[in-house]
């Protein structure tokens, strides 16, 4: 999800990013009991594995940590076995598709669990005679306190550009001059219209900073062509899920959260 | 808290279990209140979860004052953001659906 966040500044910006990377809620698994593995891969390095599948985690809104345990009724993990044996010759995968969950009522699924359209994910591989048998328990946490409890794949943000061309430095220079200055941008950002044989600007949002087409324009003995300037409240985000949540909720997440997290610090000194 | 220290002009605040993502934005809110003279925050240690938040005003309300008041103008301007945010995806599938009706 590509989104623009207008007029606030850059700490709120920074904040939603933070927040959106270690403090929303997702389900992976976090305890495994092997019970036979005769596998290439040793029990913990599974185990590290397992943890780091996406987990289908809608439902972690509804969970609750497991010290946050109260009652029977509260939901702090569900169960996936795995049992694995290779009998045929050759290298057999064991995916994230031979995951069956214990509970699927519970709604929890690796992503693209069964999806015949995708490729699932690689556990190990095992060749004739090897076995893996386990149970696999998950469970609710935040990126802070292990990275497999990530949401996004990465979520950054930059400010805006502005980038303001000079007609008259730009009528100076011959037809080729202009060319070479378009294709020097490695994010195509400007654009050569051969009707009124100019520079235009065709997106602005793509360009990443590097001054590639400044280094360029100097060059060519025109350091005045472009100026590109930062707007200093207007900023590109793009955040890039792993399909664990739907992006959307994301990105709502961290908006609750900061605003519930303000609230927490103005209480107390009220309760004098 | 004792009700003598709620009435300085001048305080330095202890928060624990925080980190840079509120405190930065609770200092540029404070910045933008008027009767805020000094307004910084720093963290003693970062294997630590606390950050001291000091806040300096011009007398004409206390720090207790201002502090609450970032607070509650950082809870206004999230809840914005999420009503914006709402309005604006439920706008981009609205135009998705239509796009895709009008192709199929």
């Amino acid at each position: 999800m590509v989104f623009e966040l207008k007029n606030t500044d850059v700490s709120s910006a920074n904040a939603l990013r933070r927040v959106m990377i270690a403090e929303v809620p997702t389900i992976a698994i976090d305890l495994v009991e092997m019970e036979n593995n005769t596998t290439v891969l040793n029990d913990e390095f599974l185990a590290h594995r397992l943890g780091l599948l996406p987990l289908v985690s809608t439902e972690a809104v509804a969970w609750k940590r497991p010290f946050e345990w109260s009652n029977d009724a509260d939901m702090i993990e569900t169960a996936f076995s795995l049992d694995v044996t290779c009998t045929v010759d050759g290298v057999m995968d064991v995916t994230s598709n031979d995951l069956v969950p214990l509970n699927p009522e519970h709604g929890v699924f690796p992503v693209n669990y069964q999806n015949p359209d995708e490729k699932p994910i690689v556990i190990c591989k095992m060749r004739r005679g090897q076995q893996l048998k386990l149970v696999a328990r998950a469970r609710k946490g935040i990126g802070k306190d292990h990275a497999k409890f990530i949401p996004v794949a990465t979520a950054v943000f930059q400010y805006k550009p502005r980038i303001v061309l000079s007609h008259s430095a730009m009528a100076e220079m011959t037809d080729e001059e202009k060319q070479i200055f378009v294709h020097s941008d490695p994010s195509k950002t400007f654009k050569f219209n051969p009707i009124t044989r100019m520079i235009e600007v065709e997106n602005e949002e793509a360009y990443m900073y590097d001054e590639e087409c400044l280094v360029k324009a100097r060059e060519l003995g025109r350091p005045d062509l472009v100026t590109i300037t930062q707007l200093q409240d207007h900023f590109i985000f793009r955040v890039e899920g792993t399909g664990v949540l739907r992006v959307a909720d994301i990105v709502r997440q961290p908006l609750a959260a900061t605003s519930v997290a303000a609230a927490a610090v103005e209480a107390p000194p009220s309760q004098n | 808290m004792d009700s003598e220290a709620t009435d300085f002009f001048a305080a330095t605040f202890s928060i624990e279990e925080e980190d840079h993502t509120l405190a930065n934005s609770l200092r540029f809110f404070l910045n933008k209140n008027p009767h805020v003279s000094f307004c910084g925050y720093s963290m003693p240690h970062p294997s630590e979860e606390l950050v001291n938040l000091r806040v300096q005003t011009t007398g004409q309300i206390t720090a207790m004052q201002a502090v609450k008041a970032a607070c509650e103008d950082m809870q206004q301007v999230c809840d914005h953001m999420r009503s914006t945010l709402s309005k604006a995806v439920a706008e981009f599938q609205q135009q998705e659906q239509s796009r895709e009706q009008k192709r199929g």
